[in-house]
């Protein structure tokens, strides 16, 4: 019992965590009508910035992380003006590879500049486990699943109630439209890949505080897909509930399907129930429905 | 297709013709001959790489039809290589079958997993194609592993002994070789003349709009359906090579990052051309050989020191992502449209248009 319900709480923060990843993903989506495959890089990007600044250069914590913080935004900033501001309106396999092809490029990146060695990220955290009844929660874990709520709750008050939010959200409706209407399509991209860069890496230190990783830990944004696609790529508020539903039943599959199986159902789960939710409903639960005309 | 001036056909069947002039004849002629004899007088490294080259040229060819033409973003290829060698492996090493039936049979075992994500194509479209089609590596990776030991072998994989065909034992990589290409050529021949014939013009107007296609009575189901199962069979076929050639198979061999090799192959070459798959996978597969031979060149001059072993592994991400980034960004036509620069002013030299 005490162990199931561990699986489904842990799933639940782990989900959550995966929402805050997703979350990258969406924010690019809903303006640039983008999906940038690389967001797991940009992760692993900031959390090798800050086990830079506050390991290797033994910078104080708030000053690594502000500097994390700032480099990944322009992180974000870079990679929209060099990569894919030359490939507004082309089609959209082009704007598929070139993700790709930016994902693949900052891994070797990273291995060139940061090695494969294992790096051992200081905490940011108290390591000290949250004790809740019999069960013992992940500090990190649990302040990143309150920290992921909080912010889809400000961003989706972001973009459905303040002007520059709602500039975006009309922008992400048809880049063209936008335009001809006098809003400043570019300034809307440009912020959304700033700030999808800087929510990469508060799901980098929430991810990898205090623990030992390497560069194939960018696999999380592979893992957060499911939940961006669950959710359906436009919508913020859905993501918590896509990536609760997907890390509960990621713990659930754990705790009764992985004795069946030797193991490694929780890691597939998502990609099964993301197949068959597109079947059902093939723009996600929340996302846009758009009719498309010739 | 363009034409040289002065080319007429007079019947249907020169109409039809692959190759249409006495210069095209004699460069396929040289071509032939050069591969055909190339094992007898190369290195056994070179005819090692050249049997790799072959196989990936399957594969790509079939990605092309489904990704170039048909205009499905799929993310799979390499799964679906892998379900054809697992069928392949599984079917030689469990019922001793003929490869003249095994390979056929890996193409239709990957086919029939391709079509399931083809059925998905005709719900979802663009990047939840792509994504969906990245599930189907998961899906392939975790089905495989766990399936009883006895069928599939799970994390030990399978290991087969060398095949045989008309009492000729495959278990030199000259033979190989032979095998390889002669499967290759017969495939390549195959896609030209798809893609040319009704099926593929139809594929062709799916790409350009799917509903303005449907409207116009083309059937996208059936057509979009079709395009995955021809694209997963060619990789079915390369899988079955893959697994005679390395008589090994594991699911850890196909991996998602093989797949955005052969995406990073064709967008190099130039979609919607088979000849752009072609070029585009002897240029990648040659830089990655470059990349391997060099690799450890590189650490010795301390070049980019401190990450030892892992520099080709680096440098080949960095190449790989490298040229897809540039190429979709300054030359999205690949290769193929240089090469159809080049030999369309060739042909009308000393005039400039």
């Amino acid at each position: 019992m005490i162990s199931l319900l561990s699986h489904i709480i842990n799933g639940a923060l782990s989900g959550l965590l995966y929402a805050l990843v997703a979350m990258g993903f969406v924010i690019i989506y809903r303006s640039a009508r983008v999906f940038n495959f690389a967001q797991g890089e940009v992760v692993i990007v900031g959390a090798f910035l800050f086990w830079t600044f506050a390991q290797y250069l033994e910078f104080p914590l708030w000053l690594s992380l502000i500097l994390s913080f700032a480099i990944s935004l322009v992180l974000g900033l870079l990679i929209e003006r060099v990569v894919l501001r030359p490939l507004v309106g082309e089609e959209l396999f082009a704007l598929v590879m070139v993700t790709i092809g930016l994902l693949v490029f900052i891994r070797g990146l990273v291995l060139v500049i940061w090695g494969a060695d294992v790096h051992f990220v200081p905490p940011v955290f108290s390591m000290k486990g949250i004790k809740l009844g019999p069960l013992m929660l992940d500090r990190g874990l649990v302040y990143g699943a309150l920290m992921t709520i909080g912010v889809a709750i400000l961003f989706s008050w972001f973009f459905n109630r303040t002007r520059l939010g709602l500039e975006m959200t009309a922008v992400a409706e048809d880049h063209r439209i936008a335009l001809s209407l006098g809003l400043k399509v570019k300034r809307s991209i440009a912020v959304a890949w700033a700030i999808s860069g800087a929510l990469c890496t508060l799901a980098a230190i929430i991810f990898v505080s205090g623990k030992g990783m390497t560069f194939v830990a960018a696999d999380i944004g592979l893992a957060a897909l499911p939940v961006a696609l669950l959710a359906g790529l436009e919508s913020i508020g859905g993501l918590i509930l896509a990536g609760l539903l997907i890390g509960i039943s990621m713990g659930l599959a754990e705790h009764f399907l992985d004795p069946v199986f030797q193991g490694g159902v929780g890691a597939v789960l998502p990609f099964a129930v993301m197949i068959i939710v597109l079947l059902i409903r093939p723009t996600g639960l929340f996302g846009w429905k758009t009719i498309e005309r010739i | 297709m363009t034409l040289p001036a002065g080319v007429y056909a007079e019947t249907y069947d020169q109409d039809h013709a692959l190759i249409r002039t006495r210069p095209q004849w004699i460069w396929f002629a040289l071509l032939m001959i050069f591969v055909l004899t190339l094992p007898l007088y190369s290195s056994g490294k070179v005819t090692g790489i050249m049997i790799v080259m072959w196989i990936t040229l399957i594969a790509v060819v079939g990605l092309q039809i489904n990704v170039g033409y048909a205009g499905q973003v799929n993310m799979g290829q390499s799964a679906f290589m892998g379900v054809g060698a697992y069928t392949a492996g599984a079917l030689s090493f469990h019922f001793h079958l003929p490869i003249w039936l095994t390979i056929p049979a890996a193409g239709i075992g990957a086919a029939l997993f391709g079509s399931m994500f083809g059925l998905a194509a005709v719900r979802v479209k663009g990047f939840y194609l792509a994504l969906t089609t990245i599930a189907a590596q998961y899906v392939f990776a975790f089905i495989m592993i766990k399936l009883p030991k006895a069928w599939f072998g799970q994390i030990e994989g399978l290991r087969l002994n060398p095949v045989s065909l008309f009492g000729i034992e495959f278990d030199s990589d000259i033979r190989i070789y032979y095998l390889v290409a002669s499967v290759a050529i017969i495939m390549i021949y195959g896609a030209w003349g798809l893609v040319r014939s009704r099926t593929g013009r139809a594929l062709v107007a799916i790409r350009d709009n799917d509903n303005a296609a449907d409207i116009i009575g083309i059937n996208v189901f059936y057509y979009k359906s079709l395009s995955f199962f021809v694209g997963a069979f060619y990789a079915g076929i390369a899988g079955a090579l893959w697994a005679y050639y390395i008589r090994y198979v594991l699911s850890e061999m196909f991996t998602l990052w093989l797949s955005v090799w052969y995406l990073g192959m064709l967008i190099v070459g130039g979609m919607g051309s088979i000849l752009g798959a072609i070029i585009g996978t002897v240029v990648i597969r040659l830089l990655q050989e470059f990349i391997t031979y060099f690799g450890p060149w590189m650490t010795e001059f301390k070049l980019l020191s401190g990450i030892g072993g892992e520099i080709i592994f680096a440098s080949m991400n960095m190449l790989l992502g490298g040229v897809i980034i540039l190429f979709v960004i300054f030359e999205p036509r690949g290769l193929v449209h240089r090469w159809n620069i080049i030999k369309e002013s060739y042909r009308i030299w000393p005039f400039p248009h």
